[in-house]
């Protein structure tokens, strides 16, 4: 066919930055794979497969509305975009920048995440944040505060090389497959996979040893292989010496962590655990992969700050097949936190409480004084919006009302805002609560730059056009910066990506030539010629004097636990078909065909002692509201915990809203319930 | 691992428009021929696809010839237009890989992509559990897996 053309791009899903080509043609766009990208090597997991289908979906906005006593309006861009610049200059005369909040999505590009807390910063607003809020914000100080960068160490190619590959709280062989593709190659090599989780998920089948924890019990289990591996001499004593500082601390904290208390806390056997920190530390080369089972807790920030101890301890980082890897969820996630869309830091991971590195954003930027201290996270965000301090939200692509913990308080809470605007692909749940709505463009749709989770970043170019009268995300902003008076003077996002490179060091060296070759480019990249850096601390580490933190931490039990009333214990997570809060999946004809409702995994002696049969309705209460799901009587399951993943409406109306007191994440993985069958109902 | 990658590859590839664009809104949807088996017993998915068996009892039993086995590379294919529908195929496959095409009501099988270089379902496998080989090479790989487990076991002793 003559016309035809390939066009690559990132897949949109999930952080792993998977490439795959938009074959256009007369037919329709159709994907190809891209065989010969770093991470994915053209596989694609289901969603992946099936994400052309959003791009053409009759439920896309095509024009911004408003919303009227009797329903959604359509309006122009230009009445659009003047009524929030009017009502942004109304609530800054009346209120002051602090009434105001922006809430940035981890699905925008690098440029126009940059932008919109650009705007917001310099309206004089502090409070700038994202859905990172909501899985990995913990791993973001602990992670600084240990080695001096927030971020996976390694490429995930790099697990292929591996000898150990200790999984804790990630089910990535359903929610992030193409790691899997290196882990299962690491194991053909003979490497030893040691996977710690309460459920017997997907990716425990690949394990040679599994511990079957209890719930939040992550941090006793961590310090109990490192007991074992201080008694029995398996540390790696010249690096601990030569480039760690703390380590008596957490020698005199873990001694306390023998393996036969930690067994009473997690309930896995002392020869586990003993196993577990002998191949972890035994292993010439051994990783970590943790994820939403590591973060989402009320003490996250602890158990990220265990896995880098055990990495420090042993000496499993800055080599190739050892490092850490916190996977993240969203396609721009890591992009959105290194733009400074994060209420405690502006761009370049600059802390929002040290004024001097502050000052030199102000100059960069030639603004006027930037503010200083933490702003608002999103999880305050609703709260402050009840208690009237916050009066205006600009919302870009986060469905806030579903993914948010406690969700029904958040909702009401919402209500009390004067004027919220949402700027979505779909009619989303928190896009129906907003006085206007402005559509936005899909990620084929526009170009830019996106960071997957192992720092890479990647331009991608612009396969289709959009629907209708949608724009991208970065024109709004664009647009609407000039309305507001702000010399926002760009021509594209080529342009912002060059200014990115002089306010954030790590980027310095990216352009979008560099950034559109195959598999892009990885951070820190500090001039143009630099190759890119896969593995981090192969020399010092980025933290004061070089040397990395060992930071001691006790064990803490969840906020929740089982009560008389609640007697059971709710846990949340991913299912292989679905993304987050499934604005996206919750829409695609072939996923929900194969994934079409809410299901929660209950063990059959718990399903026995409740009345309940495999296919049930079941209804689901905890103390903040209930829900009902269809019942799956599984052993993978133990006794007394259900599960229920999260990408429906439903499950987050149930979660806890318990946070954790530094990274202010809530505590989705621990929710004390009760179910029941639904009567009459089948 | 269950996430039915190749499921959802394998229905838009045989799909008349061969885009999810057009497949979800062809009039009779685009069918799999790769099926994701969870076996609730062991709790573990299993990828179930036409093995293209050296002496297809499918093809000696078709009565119309609708099923055809290549001399040399041995796929068995399966052709529309002389399928009758009577499912003699379905009932003497040892391995359920036979399906059904309700709206054209003929047989539905695995002819493993012709159109491309190789099957669909493989180029989409996220994490290589699918792989298309000759029998010689699969063999001789996982040979080579087993030889290294038996190996790293006599090691791994010395470990613990």
């Amino acid at each position: 066919m003559a016309d035809e053309r390939l066009v690559p791009t990132v897949c949109p899903y999930c952080a792993l930055g998977c490439g795959l080509y938009i074959k256009i043609n007369e037919g329709g766009p159709m994907i190809e794979y891209m065989l010969d990208h770093p991470t994915n090597e053209g596989s694609l997991c289901a969603k992946g497969n099936a994400s052309l289908e959003i791009i053409n979906h009759p439920d896309r906005l095509r024009h911004p509305l408003k919303k009227t006593e009797t329903g959604w309006l359509r309006i122009s861009w230009d009445e659009a975009l003047a009524t929030v610049a009017g009502k942004i200059a109304e609530t800054l005369r009346d209120h002051g920048p602090d009434a105001l909040g922006f809430l940035g999505s981890a699905k925008s590009t690098n440029e126009e995440n940059y932008l919109f807390q650009k705007m917001a910063r310099t309206l004089g607003s502090k409070n700038v944040d994202c859905c990172a809020r909501r899985c990995h914000s913990p791993t973001i100080p602990a992670l600084k505060r240990a080695f001096g960068a927030s971020c996976m160490t390694n490429p995930i190619a790099d697990l292929a090389n591996s000898d150990c590959i200790f999984v804790i709280g990630s089910n990535f062989a359903e929610n992030h497959p193409i790691v899997a593709r290196w882990a299962l190659r690491a194991k053909d090599r003979g490497a030893k996979i040691v996977v710690a989780d309460p459920r017997i998920t997907p990716t425990a089948w690949l394990a040679d040893l599994h511990l079957r924890i209890k719930l939040g019990t992550d941090v006793a289990l961590l310090n109990g292989m490192m007991n074992v591996i201080i008694d029995e001499g398996l540390w790696d004593r010249k690096f601990v010496a030569d480039r760690t500082v703390g380590f008596e601390a957490l020698a005199d904290k873990v001694a306390g962590y023998t393996p036969d208390k930690v067994s009473g806390i997690i309930g896995a056997t002392p020869e586990a655990i003993v196993r577990a920190a002998r191949i972890y530390a035994g292993s010439d080369s051994s990783a970590i992969v943790y994820s939403m089972g590591i973060t989402q807790h009320s003490h996250g920030t602890n158990n990220v700050a265990a896995c880098a101890d055990l990495a420090l301890l042993t000496g499993q980082l800055g080599r190739s097949g050892a490092g850490l890897y916190p996977l993240r969820g969203q396609n721009n996630v890591q992009g959105a936190c290194d733009m400074g869309v994060l209420a405690d830091f502006y761009p370049g991971s600059v802390s929002v409480h040290d004024p001097i590195a502050v000052q030199l954003i102000e100059e960069a930027w030639g603004t006027g004084p930037l503010p200083i201290g933490m702003g608002m996270t999103a999880e305050m965000m609703p709260v402050a919006a009840a208690s009237g301090n916050l009066r205006f939200l600009y919302i870009i692509g986060e469905d806030l009302v579903n993914s948010d913990s406690s969700s029904s308080r958040g909702r009401r809470e919402l209500e009390s805002l004067d004027f919220m605007v949402v700027q979505d692909i779909f009619m989303t749940d928190t896009a129906e609560m907003a006085d206007l709505v402005l559509p936005a463009a899909a990620w084929a749709e526009k170009e830019g730059t996106f960071t997957s989770s192992e720092r890479r970043v990647q331009w991608s170019p612009k396969a289709l056009d959009p629907p209708g009268e949608v724009r991208s995300d970065l024109s709004t902003i664009l647009d609407l910066a000039r309305l507001l008076g702000l010399d926002f003077d760009y021509a594209g996002p080529e342009e912002v990506l060059a200014e990115i490179g002089r306010v954030v060091p790590s980027y310095a060296g990216i352009s979008m030539g560099r950034a559109g070759e195959r598999g892009g480019v990885i951070w820190p990249c500090p001039f143009p010629e630099h190759p890119g850096t896969p593995i981090l601390h192969q020399e010092g580490f980025s933290a004061p004097g070089g040397r990395a933190r060992i930071v001691p931490v006790d064990y803490l039990p969840p906020a929740e636990e089982a009560t008389l009333d609640y007697p059971l214990l709710l846990t949340t997570g991913r299912e292989a078909l679905h993304h987050n809060a499934g604005s996206m999946t919750r829409r695609s004809f072939s996923l929900m065909k194969r994934a079409p409702e809410l299901f929660v995994e209950v063990n059959p002696r718990d399903a026995d002692r409740w009345g309940i049969v495999d296919g049930d309705l079941v209804e689901v209460k905890t103390r903040r509201g209930e829900a009902w799901a269809r019942a799956r009587v599984t052993t993978r399951q133990e006794v007394g915990v259900i599960f229920m993943p999260f990408h429906f409406p439903e499950t987050n109306m149930l979660t806890s809203d318990v946070i954790d007191p530094e990274a202010r994440i809530p505590e989705f993985k621990v929710a004390a319930c009760r179910i029941g069958r639904m009567k009459g109902l089948i | 691992m269950g996430c039915r990658s190749c499921e959802i590859a394998c229905a838009v590839e045989h799909s008349r428009s061969k885009s999810l664009f057009g497949a979800v809104a062809e009039k009779s949807p685009p069918k799999k021929r790769i099926y994701v088996e969870f076996v609730p017993e062991c709790a573990i998915s299993v990828p179930m696809v036409c093995h293209h068996c050296e002496d297809a009892s499918c093809v000696s039993v078709c009565p119309t010839g609708a099923l055809r086995q290549d001399g040399i590379v041995r796929v068995v294919t399966h052709d529309i237009e002389a399928c009758i529908g009577c499912w003699t195929c379905t009932s003497v496959c040892s391995y359920g890989m036979i399906g059904r095409n309700r709206d054209l009501r003929v047989a539905i099988k695995c002819d493993w992509c012709p159109d491309r270089e190789g099957p669909a379902c493989v180029s989409a496998c996220p994490t290589g559990a699918l792989v298309y080989k000759e029998v010689d090479e699969f063999s001789g790989s996982k040979r080579a897996v087993a030889a290294l487990k038996l190996a790293q076991g006599v090691s791994a002793a010395e470990i613990r």
